[in-house]
């Protein structure tokens, strides 16, 4: 009798323990094609990212018969756990794609439904369409397509008595403008900066890449990036923004940096719209007036109100796992249609965010309260052609990382740029392009 | 005579039971363990001759993955690294804990409090450690480059910002993050040496070099193996300081093979790839632990 005791609850620590491992995972399969469709989707962050759940409310709201619910990831590691889950086989039926890098193992490794017939009904007013294919199919419809601009405060202009950015601007007239910023701002007492580059090489790289003629990321040569990089650094020794590693030993956010007015500029995507409103109501961003201008440009022949503004920006948009039941396959393909259309578009820009669709919604999205109001701001948020970050291939997520090393040793001081560049393309000749 | 069988059948039905209660309490463990560890590492083995990419089949490509990393200028880069990081943090670790143990083995006032704040950076989230090192190390703006600008240092090193200089303060953060816990390895051999040996040391006239070099190490000759060994296996697998601290950079100059593999694996899918390179880590591991076992058992011989 003594020993059945430690016997039992061992035996039961057990069984729970198995119970636990074998738990879940497990969904009934009952194929019913008439009646309510439940869908699920992945999204991440649903606090602070209430695209998702504005999107299935929406779609409910039109498509009655069918419920989306939305299931949450953690936003850093989406990508890991999405994978993990496909692997598992207990991935939601439509999952968004966060970066264009894993496309491309998503698509060839049979996780992401053919989609093009969703995409040939579209047209062309979606943008980023055309990132999502592979070997001429599309895997995945966006719903949202940031683009590079330029957000600058015009408070810290007229401080420093400088010129409103007027859509003219080449990267050169950004570096001038930003050390005048600085000397002003300086002679009017003010400890802000010119701008702020955030840490990442998409600060420096994705503009290359978009706006350099010729430039192409497979090609492995980067010989493109160097006069961006040039000007990088310039700014960084005359001061004129915080070096990388100020940036990277302080963990300065662009957030503090731009809507605290420690920088009278600052590149970065029109996702930090919604965010800088945001801030405002709650206080993390003090209330200034600001603006939106076009990215500066590689030459003098894409300025100007009259063209387009080249820039670049990844969409985010969904895809339709494999493993879903033949029963939700219409719905779900309603859905994608949904979201990139225009009434996902309305629904999305009334929350701040920048839908595919950008010129149905223009009107929307400046009427939020907070929003600039002058022309320039509207045109930039309205008018670009906007170049994927991550085009999709095989090499992209290698490529990147190579590059990414290259940004550091360059912006750090650690190597030249020529040096850095050139290790860079060996690198990519011999670590990523060979296999 | 007649009770002899009965007590026999008795007898092992208590074995069985023992044996069944003993199994019973390794197996949530045991369960636990080889779901998520030796499944996996046998995994690995057959993996890393593949060219698995998370989804799909696994192409058995036998030895291509270890040809590829001869080849391999990041994997070199990776390799060297972290033998730079080993071959400095444990001769400074080891030093380091053994001197706090020895300051902190007398009669001391707040003797408490000073071994506590020794322990304290091993117990301390490794996430807040380096954020507030990397504020610490701050080129411009950052406390440490103060005090040396302060003592007439004209041009501080960059720290963390720096390619030259990113390891040396990656070794520092790591040492001073792990003394205190190999202190206390220590601190518990050196109440093992008896005290007549020193009574007899002070009695021959040894000071107190002599009594250090002769006692107290050879002393403490199991608890200096223990503890290398285990900052030997540490600092190979050596990944979260260096991953918070400086992600690797600036470019390459702290990538170590921990963080490559979790780079070919997590970020670029190779997971074949990636379990190569983690059998090569596992060999060099495995390779200079059972060295470290040899040298010392002839030591002992």
């Amino acid at each position: 009798m003594k020993r059945s005791i430690p016997t039992v609850i061992g035996l039961a620590a057990a069984a729970s323990l198995l119970a636990a491992g074998c738990g879940g995972g497990s969904s009934s399969d009952s194929d019913s094609a008439s009646g309510p469709v439940t869908l699920t989707l992945a999204g991440w962050s649903l606090s602070t990212t209430p695209e998702f759940k504005t999107l299935a409310d929406g779609f409910h709201a039109t498509h009655p018969d069918v419920t989306v619910e939305v299931k949450e990831y953690d936003a850093a590691n989406y990508d890991t756990q999405i994978t993990a889950d496909l692997a598992a086989g207990s991935a939601p039926d439509i999952y968004a794609q966060k970066t264009l890098k894993n496309l491309y193992t998503y698509a060839t490794g049979g996780q992401l439904m053919d989609v093009s017939d969703v995409a040939k009904k579209l047209g062309n007013s979606v943008g980023g369409l055309d990132a999502y294919q592979v070997d001429g199919k599309t895997y995945a419809i966006p719903y949202r397509q940031d683009s590079w601009v330029l957000f600058y405060n015009k408070e810290l202009f007229d401080k420093a008595k400088v010129a409103y950015p007027d859509g003219s601007w080449t990267w050169d007239d950004y570096v001038t403008a930003a050390k005048q910023l600085t000397d002003g701002l300086k002679a009017a007492g003010s400890k802000a900066v010119g701008t702020y580059q955030h840490v990442w090489q998409s600060t420096v790289q994705g503009f290359a890449l978009a706006q350099t003629p010729g430039a192409k990321l497979t090609s492995g040569d980067f010989s493109y990036l160097k006069p961006y990089y040039e000007r990088s650094l310039d700014l960084q020794n005359a001061g004129a923004q915080p070096s990388l590693g100020t940036a990277t030993t302080n963990k300065l956010t662009y957030q503090a940096q731009f809507g605290k007015q420690q920088a009278a500029m600052l590149p970065m995507g029109t996702w930090y719209i919604a965010t800088l409103l945001a801030q405002r109501e709650s206080g993390d961003a003090d209330k200034f007036d600001w603006g939106i201008a076009p990215a500066p440009q590689f030459d003098k022949s894409t300025t100007g109100t009259s063209n387009t503004p080249v820039t670049f920006g990844d969409p985010t948009g969904f895809g339709i796992n494999t493993a879903i039941k033949k029963s939700k396959i219409s719905a779900a393909k309603e859905f994608l249609a949904y979201a990139a259309g225009p009434e996902g578009a309305k629904a999305l820009a009334g929350i701040g965010i920048t839908p595919a669709d950008t010129a149905a919604v223009t009107d929307t999205f400046f009427a939020l309260d907070g929003m600039p109001t002058d022309e320039l701001s509207k045109f930039a948020f309205a008018k670009h052609d906007t170049k994927p970050e991550n085009p999709v291939s095989k090499y992209t997520a290698g490529l990147q990382n190579i590059l990414n090393d290259a940004h550091t040793a360059i912006l750090s001081g650690s190597k030249s740029i020529d040096s850095a560049l050139g290790e860079a393309q060996n690198r990519a000749k011999n670590e990523v392009l060979n296999q | 005579m007649t009770t002899l069988p009965g007590v026999r059948r008795r007898r092992s039905r208590l074995v069985w039971r023992n044996t069944v209660v003993g199994w019973t309490f390794i197996l949530p463990n045991f369960a636990g363990f080889a779901a998520l560890t030796l499944v996996p590492v046998v995994v690995l083995f057959y993996v890393a001759f593949t060219n698995w990419n998370v989804f799909g089949v696994a192409d058995w490509t036998g030895l291509a993955n270890f040809r590829r990393m001869i080849h391999d200028a990041s994997f070199r880069t990776a390799l060297q690294n972290t033998v730079y990081y080993t071959v400095l943090h444990i001769p400074l670790t080891l030093a380091a804990s053994l001197g706090l143990a020895l300051l902190l083995n007398r009669k001391l006032r707040g003797l408490g409090f000073f071994r506590t704040a020794a322990f304290f950076p091993y117990i301390t989230s490794i996430v807040a450690l380096t954020y507030v090192w990397n504020l610490l190390f701050s080129p411009e703006y950052g406390p440490i480059n103060g005090f040396l600008r302060a003592i007439g240092i004209a041009h501080p090193p960059g720290w963390t910002t720096s390619a030259d200089w990113s390891m040396p303060a990656v070794i520092i953060v790591g040492t001073w993050r792990e003394m205190g816990y190999y202190m206390l390895l220590y601190l518990a051999g050196l109440q093992t040496i008896p005290a007549e040996l020193y009574e007899a040391a002070r009695v021959d006239g040894a000071n107190a070099w002599q009594r250090f070099r002769s006692v107290t190490l050879p002393g403490l000759r199991p608890t200096t193996f223990l503890v290398a060994v285990l900052l030997t296996i540490g600092s190979f697998k050596v990944f979260d300081v260096i991953l918070l601290l400086t992600n690797g950079g600036p470019g390459q100059s702290t990538l170590v093979l921990s963080q490559f593999i979790y780079q070919k694996g997590f970020v670029e899918n190779q997971f074949g790839y990636a379990s190569a390179v983690s059998i090569v880590l596992f060999a060099i591991c495995f390779l200079v632990t059972a060295i470290q076992f040899l040298v010392n058992k002839r030591r002992n011989a």
